[in-house]
């Protein structure tokens, strides 16, 4: 059971390392809106305007 | 959708209009020019799934601007430096877009906005309505986004640097840290104290024991310290008032448990308490959070006032036109505003007359006749005349500004009995902490060897987990069930006042009717002439005019052209048809004699020059379910009033439709406000329904408020709970929600004192070791839990 002095406080850092990487989306803005993005993925963002070609 | 309703704007399509877009091969009707262009211009860019994916439409919302010319304004650079948040090569500004309501729209706009040249970035915010673009302004001038937005159907702002402020949002990011920090905390003790559960059925090692619990220390303090924090200060914040709240007993229980189990920690004692300690905290963290999401999706205080006023008015300068914006208007300009316009500022007619809507400020579903030195309120609509305003107030010294100040006043100034829950559970909490020090006490004199531990375990069964959560969950799964039932609550107390409520007042127009009049009654005077063909005459005589009581007179079928059509200002339109003179509206204008009735707008005249030919009687039509919804609130026990700032005689036909006995008229804001504290006083609760800006103070001052969401977007700023959409049922459901979720508040507390109450004499006794009350704590708060969970399936859906 020795491993766990070393597993736990690993474990540990990972978790902060998680938590400051959320904190940097947060404050970077990515989190503000939080409803459109899950509608994104059902959105056809190929269709092809009519009449006009893609850049 | 219905078929008689536009495939765009959700608006009823007007009778013998033609228009129809057609959209992957299906033709689809619309109602007007403007939004056959906006739906061709949403698919031809290839946006077609908008339609699909959009919730359901607002009627009205994202109607195409019936003149987009004036943005060519917003193209100068003195505009671009005035909204700009930085100089030089990159524009950078924030544009407030009205008219938005969900994801599609969002997606719609960013899509758009992004295939403009120039284009850096553009970032848009949903729930505060926000677009900040980022651009190249040599290659596109502001006015050209802003016009690119317009002809979207939106409405957009430029916002100031300084007014771009956007507050809501830091609190939303730092609420999602502290709800992260929390769930993350919690996970990772609950993973340990399984462990240790564990360890005290097999036996664990001491020094690893000791190592688990340092650990456990280590990711409840920063879920203590950080996600707890708004507990500990508005606990604070309560004692220092001296109205201590729910936060009180909150922080005890978390802060007790915490610094318990800390020493416990450190002297290792016998039991650690950390995994309840954070999953307290996250419950209560993610409560607050769903609030709050609520909250910021129904409110935008900053630009709800200035949403009703256009964004520029056209000043004379001597004899020169010229288009400002309206935050550049100061007292003493004079400005012209053209028919159908909104009145940019308060101010006298100097040249001109007119009819305007006031209906949004005073209730008055009436349009109003205005000449030469009347005055003219800022946000009301000039219907049919050009007119010159002197301007003598802008901005928040208008009487919209007022208003609006009012209510925020009055938000202030509520009810004190809704704190009562609130004290009675912190007075527990109180009571039990004396209780553990008294046994305590005993101990320490009968038995100090298990003096520590069997405080402990009086302590950790009556931790008042249960207690707490008993009410924020039912709370948040209440919240939760209204919004799929079509009601967003954005103020916690409004569920139990919902509940306890024993009167109900409403607003009359645009609540429990249409506010949009019709025909109600034809009187044919002319025997030669048959109903039918008067109401075609009138309906071709009535498309000239673009009078709100003109659309009444739509009908179905064929209409007769009118021919040479001339409206003339607050009195009708006259017009030639099948080669006959032919004039509608006041009896003056059609007959030439006196109006008598004074009922110059319920009642229309149709003739010729030889004389009247039928009459029409128009009323604001009630609401398809206001019957059935004030008959059921009288059946579970309200008394309903109706508070009108209408005239008397239409309230009361309103009030015997709805068998309403209680009924006033003619209602100033202040009227309705001390009417509503008279019936406080004789300790009535009152639930305030409404709609118009007139009624926010109102709304305010009552215990509860209800507002219809499609109504004035101030209306819903002081508002407990908004309805979205047409029907005035979910009132009904959302009373049966609140007694039920107070119902299960009230079994959660019983459970929870119960359980307390039974628990405590045997841990008094010594008979409960630690980890049996832990479980015994656990399984209390899990129940709580789930029985605040049936919430999420009760309450039938709203109807169509």
């Amino acid at each position: 059971m020795n491993i766990l002095y070393l597993l736990i406080p690993l474990a540990l850092l990972l978790l902060g390392a998680a938590v400051w990487a959320f904190f940097w989306a947060a404050s970077s803005g990515q989190f503000d809106d939080l409803d459109t993005p899950a509608m994104r993925i059902i959105m056809d963002d190929d269709t092809k305007p009519a009449g006009k070609k893609e850049e | 959708m219905a078929a008689d309703t536009c495939y765009h704007c959700a608006l009823p399509i007007p009778d013998g209009c033609d228009f129809a877009v057609d959209i992957d091969g299906t033709a689809h009707p619309v109602c007007c020019p403007g939004c056959k262009a906006v739906a061709e211009l949403i698919c031809d860019s290839g946006f077609s799934s908008y339609y699909a994916l959009r919730e359901a439409p607002e009627p009205g919302v994202g109607r195409p601007p019936e003149d987009v010319g004036e943005w060519d304004v917003f193209n100068s650079d003195d505009m671009l430096q005035a909204f700009s948040a930085s100089g030089g090569e990159i524009a950078d500004v924030t544009v407030y877009v009205g008219g938005m309501y969900c994801s599609a729209c969002s997606w719609l706009i960013e899509s758009t906005v992004d295939k403009l040249p120039g284009m850096e970035t553009c970032d848009i915010n949903p729930v505060s309505h926000r677009l900040r673009l980022r651009w190249k302004p040599q290659k596109l001038g502001l006015g050209d986004a802003l016009r690119a937005l317009a002809e979207l159907g939106y409405e957009p702002q430029p916002l100031t640097p300084d007014s771009g402020a956007r507050p809501e949002l830091d609190e939303q990011r730092t609420a999602l840290k502290r709800l992260l920090v929390a769930s993350l905390g919690m996970m990772q003790a609950m993973m340990f104290a399984v462990g240790l559960y564990a360890g005290d059925y097999q036996g664990i090692d001491p020094d690893m024991q000791h190592f688990l619990r340092l650990v456990s220390f280590f990711v409840t303090t920063p879920v203590v310290f950080y996600s707890a924090r708004p507990f500990f200060s508005g606990a604070l914040r309560g004692l220092r008032a001296r109205q201590p709240g729910m936060d009180v007993p909150v922080s005890i229980a978390v802060g007790a448990a915490y610094v318990a189990s800390v020493y416990a920690t450190f002297t290792r004692g016998p039991a650690v308490w950390f995994d309840s300690v954070t999953m307290f905290v996250f419950f209560l963290t993610l409560g607050r959070f769903l609030e709050m999401r609520a909250r910021h999706r129904s409110i935008d205080r900053s630009t709800a006032l200035s949403s009703l006023l256009p964004n520029t008015a056209t000043r004379l300068d001597g004899d020169e036109r010229q288009v400002v914006p309206v935050s550049q208007l100061v007292a003493g300009d004079i400005v012209v505003v053209r028919a159908g316009d909104a009145i940019p500022a308060d101010g006298i007619i100097v040249r001109g007359e007119t009819t305007v809507d006031e209906a949004l400020l005073t209730g008055e579903a009436t349009p109003l006749q205005r000449g030469p030195g009347d005055t003219l309120t800022a946000g009301s609509v000039n219907l049919d005349g050009n007119v010159e305003l002197h301007v003598e107030r802008t901005g928040n010294a208008t009487t919209l500004g007022t208003i609006s100040r009012l209510s925020e006043q009055a938000r202030f100034a509520r009810p004190a009995f809704v704190q009562l829950a609130d004290r009675i559970a912190s007075y527990i909490v109180v009571a039990l902490l004396v209780v553990a020090a008294a046994v305590a006490v005993y101990w320490y004199y009968a038995d100090p060897d298990r003096a520590f531990v069997i405080t402990l375990s009086v302590l950790v069964v009556t931790c008042p987990c249960a207690l707490a959560l008993a009410t924020p969950a039912a709370f948040a799964a209440a919240g939760a069930r209204l919004s799929q039932l079509h009601l967003l609550v954005t103020e916690g107390n409004a569920i139990e006042v919902l509940s306890k409520a024993t009167r109900i007042i409403f607003d009359k127009t645009g609540t429990l009717t249409r506010g949009q009049p019709s025909i109600t009654s034809v009187e044919v005077l002319d025997p030669d002439f048959d109903e039918m063909v008067c109401r075609r005459i009138a309906a071709a005589l009535e498309t000239a005019s673009s009078h709100p009581i003109a659309r009444a007179f739509a009908i179905d079928g064929e209409i007769p052209a009118a021919s040479d059509p001339r409206v003339v200002v607050g009195q009708g339109v006259s017009g030639t048809v099948d080669n006959r003179e032919w004039r509608i509206g006041h009896r003056e204008f059609v007959t030439g004699a006196k109006q008598t009735d004074g009922h110059s707008h319920t009642r229309v005249y149709l003739g010729t020059q030889s004389g009247a030919v039928a009459v029409f009687t128009l009323e604001d039509e009630l609401r398809h379910d206001a019957k059935e919804t004030v008959d059921v609130l009288r059946g579970a026990g309200l008394d309903v009033a109706l508070l009108s700032g209408d005239n008397a005689r239409p309230v009361a036909r309103t009030a015997e439709a709805l068998d309403i006995e209680d009924f006033r008229a003619n209602c100033s804001p202040e009227d309705k406000l001390a009417s509503i504290k008279a019936a406080q006083d004789e300790g009535e609760i009152v639930i305030m329904v409404g709609d118009g800006i007139n009624d926010a103070p109102v709304l305010a001052g009552a215990d509860t408020s209800v507002a219809l969401a499609h109504g004035a977007t101030l209306a819903q700023t002081s508002a407990d709970v908004i309805m979205p959409g047409e029907s005035l049922y979910p009132v009904m459901t959302g009373i049966r929600v609140a007694r039920k979720t107070m119902r299960i508040v009230r079994q959660n507390l019983a459970w929870a004192i119960v359980y307390n109450a039974t628990a405590l004499p045997l841990a008094a006794m010594g008979y409960v070791p630690p980890w049996a009350a832990a479980i015994g704590m656990s399984a209390s708060s899990l129940i709580v839990v789930l029985n605040a969970l049936r919430l999420s399936r009760y309450g039938k859906a709203p109807r169509p």
